[in-house]
């Protein structure tokens, strides 16, 4: 026994409520972005992470292109794939990301490498990739849905860069111009598409859910390019002692658990003066270490991972 | 196949206690267990401890704060170089004795609380107790200690989840543990009284997803219980693996219940260094690693991550040490838990009786 389906406008409007209270325009990062009390380095930090979303959005078009089995809906999807990856080299939405990373004094081959992507930052547009791939076509559109609520923050960005960071080229505003445009476009065939397809209440029920899972992902996208400009420094609850047992080793001991300390971890937790944010560290070590291959990724995660095991607090 | 690295010391200064909680896991027979080490063979324990690698100390109970010598005992565990923890259910702790301990080297407390008002926590404590735990709580902040909060939980109290985390974040905790209980000791006497329901645990499982989705602080700590879960938990880390129980009377133990296990000797850190109780002795032998294991366990995958359970859960509901812990769902005798699950019912517990016993 299932309820009966939502009529059309209410099923819109509930589409659009889960915009009003989770799209990340009310992340907090992206509060202080709009505002203008972004730093420079924290400016980078987002443009050269958001580089990852940018790559994985033309793969998962490509996924749910191949999920149709009609021609009219083809041809109109693949024109988000023209968008993205522009119809020669150097046109398109991925280009004109580089050119704004350019703009905010990021090196184009550092950004295309991906060698800087936050681990968090990773994990969540993976799971974007993973949630259009499980899904079927209905649920895969209905989580491209977001770009309902794209149009306006990209209006709104446009006025804050102007306004708050005039050390970016304008010129590099370009990708966000674009979407300007693109966006509702696109938002207004899924956004049909899903009211047409989606007529009984377990798939409006879905396509409610694969909404409101994008919308945790990019927010938890957002989580980790902030959590990178925190200052992690040691519990005051934490004694780091050497380890009898083990010569080089250290431990950190806390109220409920003991955390075996290598080498590499001694060094990056001398670095946690409270000072330094996570993406500082980071940088510092890779550039010590110029030899060692993902050390980005690596001190990011052992940093993640002693916040949560609590021998590092966040300032 | 001795030689285990120890990790942390459980030391049981006392079994005395001013409060009667009908879950206690202190042996049914704690009064007739004296208080068998004063400071100074306290202050030799910890230091074998450390020699055998320990970085820990859990000082407690019964109710540490009982020992008059607490602050001595806090100094020399200090003074081996272990972190020093102190369990403590708040009194007779004061403020100001918690200050004293804090200069001594003490680092972190676990403060226990029964429920989230003074009405009912004192009821399920047996003793008014309630606002001297806030008043500890308070302290810990202002000293700088660490302070986990910790709640059995049980039919009871387990709908009040949700307001015993607020009363967590009121004092700032660093942590709570919503420990549900363990039915040892005297909660396997009270079991039909104190298990709960599924419904009960989901309806508090849902509270503390929403809770940990709220706010980061304080760290929420909760396990689905052993007799709902399906899967045992690996009791003490192993057993004889990573952790020494001290008992007040100084009998080195595996875990704070396995005392009453049948045809297991321990020896006692009175009579021997802490190394040959920790070592050699033979209870201390007899489930270690895993030649002593049954099928199903003996082949299972699991057996590194469980160990098989509770050896001491195995025997009161079974009869027999090695078989599988009945909490497993691969276990073949799982009847007695099962009735156990089905037969629970609000009924009247028994307070963990009180004993004289003369102070120290
Ligand atoms: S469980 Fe209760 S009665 Fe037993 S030692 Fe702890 S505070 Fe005392
Ligand atoms: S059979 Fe034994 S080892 Fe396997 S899961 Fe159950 S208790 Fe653990």
């Amino acid at each position: 026994m299932t309820d009966a389906p939502l009529a059309p406008a209410d099923f819109e409007a509930r589409l659009r409520a889960i915009g009003t209270e989770r799209y990340h325009d009310k992340h907090p990062f992206n509060l202080r972005m709009h505002a203008g009390t972004l730093s420079r380095e924290e400016i980078q930090t987002w443009v050269r992470n958001r580089y990852y979303y940018q790559t994985r959005i033309p793969v998962k078009d490509s996924a749910i292109l191949a999920k149709s089995g009609d021609a009219a809906f083809r041809r109109e999807w693949v024109q988000r794939l023209h968008d993205h990856d522009g119809r020669a080299p150097g046109e398109g939405g991925l280009e004109m990301w580089l050119r704004l990373a350019e703009t905010v004094g990021l090196e184009r081959a550092d950004v295309e490498s991906l060698a800087g992507v936050l681990p968090g930052v990773r994990r969540a547009c993976d799971a974007y990739v993973a949630l259009v791939e499980s899904s079927d076509l209905l649920g895969s559109v209905a989580a491209s849905l977001t770009e309902l609520f794209a149009g306006d923050i990209m209006t709104t960005r446009i006025a804050a860069f102007e306004k708050h960071y005039a050390w970016v080229d304008p010129e590099g505003l370009a990708y966000f111009r674009s979407r300007t445009k693109q966006a509702p476009r696109d938002a207004s065939f899924g956004l049909a598409f899903v009211l047409e397809h989606a007529r009984t209440r377990p798939d409006q029920d879905r396509c409610l859910a694969a909404l409101e899972r994008k919308c945790e992902i990019l927010w938890s996208l957002l989580d980790a390019v902030e959590a990178a400009h925190r200052r992690p420094v040691l519990s005051p609850h934490v004694v780091l002692r050497d380890d009898a047992e083990r010569p080089g080793q250290q431990i950190a001991v806390l109220p409920e658990r003991g955390v075996r300390v290598n080498e590499s971890g001694q060094e990056i937790l001398a670095l946690c003066d409270g000072g330094r944010s996570s993406e500082a560290i980071a940088r510092v070590l890779h550039d010590r270490h110029p030899e060692v291959p993902h050390l980005l990724i690596d001190v990011h995660e052992f940093l993640e991972q002693m916040t949560r095991l609590g021998v590092l607090v966040l300032r | 196949m001795s030689g285990a690295r120890l990790w942390n010391l459980i030391a049981e200064l006392t079994y005395r206690c001013p409060l009667r909680c009908p879950y206690c896991s202190n042996p049914k027979e704690w009064a007739s267990i004296r208080d068998g080490l004063d400071a100074d063979a306290w202050a030799r324990v910890f230091r074998e401890a450390a020699a055998l690698g320990a970085v820990h100390v859990g000082l407690t109970g019964g109710e540490p704060s009982a020992r008059r010598d607490l602050d001595a005992i806090v100094r020399s565990a200090a003074e081996a170089g272990l972190y020093t923890h102190l369990v403590t259910a708040g009194v007779p702790l004061t403020p100001d004795g918690l200050a004293t301990l804090r200069d001594a080297g003490l680092r972190s407390v676990q403060l226990s609380i029964q429920d989230a008002t003074a009405a009912a926590s004192d009821r399920i404590a047996g003793t008014e107790s309630f606002e001297r735990k806030l008043s500890i709580a308070r302290a810990a902040r202002e000293l700088g200690l660490a302070l986990t909060l910790n709640v059995v939980l049980h039919r009871e109290n387990l709908a009040n989840v949700g307001a015993l985390i607020e009363v967590a974040r009121t004092l700032d905790a660093d942590r709570l543990e919503l420990a549900n209980a363990q039915y040892d000791g005297w909660a396997l006497a009270n079991r039909d009284a104190l298990l709960p329901s599924r419904e009960q645990l989901e309806a508090a499982s849902a509270v503390v997803a929403e809770e940990r989705f709220r706010a980061l602080r304080p760290e929420l700590v909760w396990v689905l219980p052993d007799y709902f879960s399906g899967r045992p938990k690996p009791c003490m880390g192993g057993w004889g693996r990573r952790l020494v129980v001290v008992a007040p009377d100084g009998l080195v133990l595996p875990c704070h219940a396995a005392r009453d296990l049948p045809g297991l000797a321990f020896w006692n850190a009175r009579e021997r260094s802490l190394a040959e109780c920790w070592n050699d002795a033979p209870g201390m032998n007899a489930y270690r690693d895993e030649a002593w294991m049954r099928e199903p366990c003996r082949s299972c995958v699991k057996r590194s991550e469980d160990f098989g359970g509770c050896r001491c859960q195995a025997f009161r509901l079974t009869g027999d040490a090695t078989n599988t812990d009945p909490a497993c769902a691969l276990a073949p005798q799982r009847a007695s838990l099962l009735d156990a699950r089905a037969r629970a019912a609000p009924t009247a517990w028994i307070a963990r009786g009180v004993g004289a016993q003369e102070g120290n």
